[in-house]
């Protein structure tokens, strides 16, 4: 006598879920396939970048504080920076046997001031190309 | 489902388990949109945080899912109305390939009758491949009380193949 509940399970068991659609699967690769660590690189500079940036108007308003009354005082008006062009290079292996991506990433700061009283401009423009090792996990 | 331990490529692995995952979200959401985003947060953290940790792999991406979309059923009062169009999603897509055995289309239709507590159940044992004891844990209910549930659920099913083949 055969259990009835076994024979639904085994019933249950022969239907096929419908596959996940290909729409799917590519949201998943954008997701894991996409090297975290180059959104962390650019991430990171990023920051560093604003940093920098807050702290050299920081000290051009101090400065300027304490110049001659006549003097242009230039109030920062824009940063920009560029969008990052990020290139990747064939893994190499380093000394200790690890494996490493060279990645190199270039893009622009720009950094405008203006004194309202003498309308002029202050203008830094500065190129930036910065040549990195990521590590590679190897299982 | 040990492969997920070792470095396999994500693509293989969800080649394999991919449709049964995607019905275990399915039954937890009520349209066939929210339960791919259910999967894809759930799978995305499974397998860049999970699928490394001791245990049951099966049981972990289980977890996640059922994570994923009690996520989702708190943020659904916000969106209330598109869920109520969308949610006719539940009459008109299957959850399975079509089959050509009459008795088996009738049993994958008579699957999403069943009340939500017994369904959830049984999809978890047959295609989560879990214990009445690991489906109690997902569940927080008693190992007990799941197999309770599931043999409702057998005598539910039987009821319902029978009054449909003989439609």
């Amino acid at each position: 006598m055969t259990d009835p509940d076994h024979d639904i399970e085994q019933a249950l068991a022969s239907l096929r879920p419908r596959a996940p659609s290909p729409a799917l699967t590519a949201r998943l690769a954008a997701e894991l396939d996409a090297p975290a660590s180059r959104r962390g690189v650019i991430i990171a500079w990023s920051a560093g970048l604003s940093a920098a940036a807050a702290a050299l108007v920081a000290a051009f308003v101090f400065l300027g504080g304490v110049g001659e009354p006549e003097a242009p005082a230039y109030q920062l008006v824009r940063v920009e920076q560029s969008r990052p062009d990020v290139q990747f290079f064939r893994p190499v292996q380093m000394d200790d046997g690890s494996f490493a991506r060279p990645v190199r990433v270039r893009w622009q700061d720009t950094t405008r001031w203006e004194d309202a009283r003498s309308n002029t401009r202050l203008i830094n423009y500065r190129p930036n190309d910065q040549f990195t090792l990521l590590p590679l996990e190897t299982n | 489902m040990q492969d997920a331990h070792s470095g396999q490529d994500w693509r293989a692995w969800f080649a394999e388990h991919g449709a049964r995952l995607r019905l275990i979200a399915r039954q937890w959401t009520r349209s066939e949109a929210d339960a791919d985003d259910v999967l894809q947060e759930a799978f995305v953290r499974f397998w860049k945080h999970q699928r490394h940790l001791p245990g049951n792999p099966n049981a972990l991406v289980v977890t996640s899912i059922r994570r994923s979309a009690l996520d989702l059923l708190r943020r659904g009062d916000r969106r209330a109305a598109r869920e109520k169009v969308v949610g006719d999603d539940m009459e008109t897509v299957t959850w399975f390939e079509p089959e050509a055995d009459p008795r088996l289309a009738a049993l994958a239709d008579s699957l999403k009758l069943l009340s939500d507590e017994q369904r959830e159940v049984v999809v978890l044992k047959v295609w989560g491949d879990l214990t009445f004891e690991e489906i109690g844990e997902q569940l927080s209910i008693s190992p007990n009380t799941a197999a309770s549930r599931w043999r409702y659920a057998m005598e539910a099913l039987r009821k319902l193949i029978t009054a449909r083949t003989h439609d």
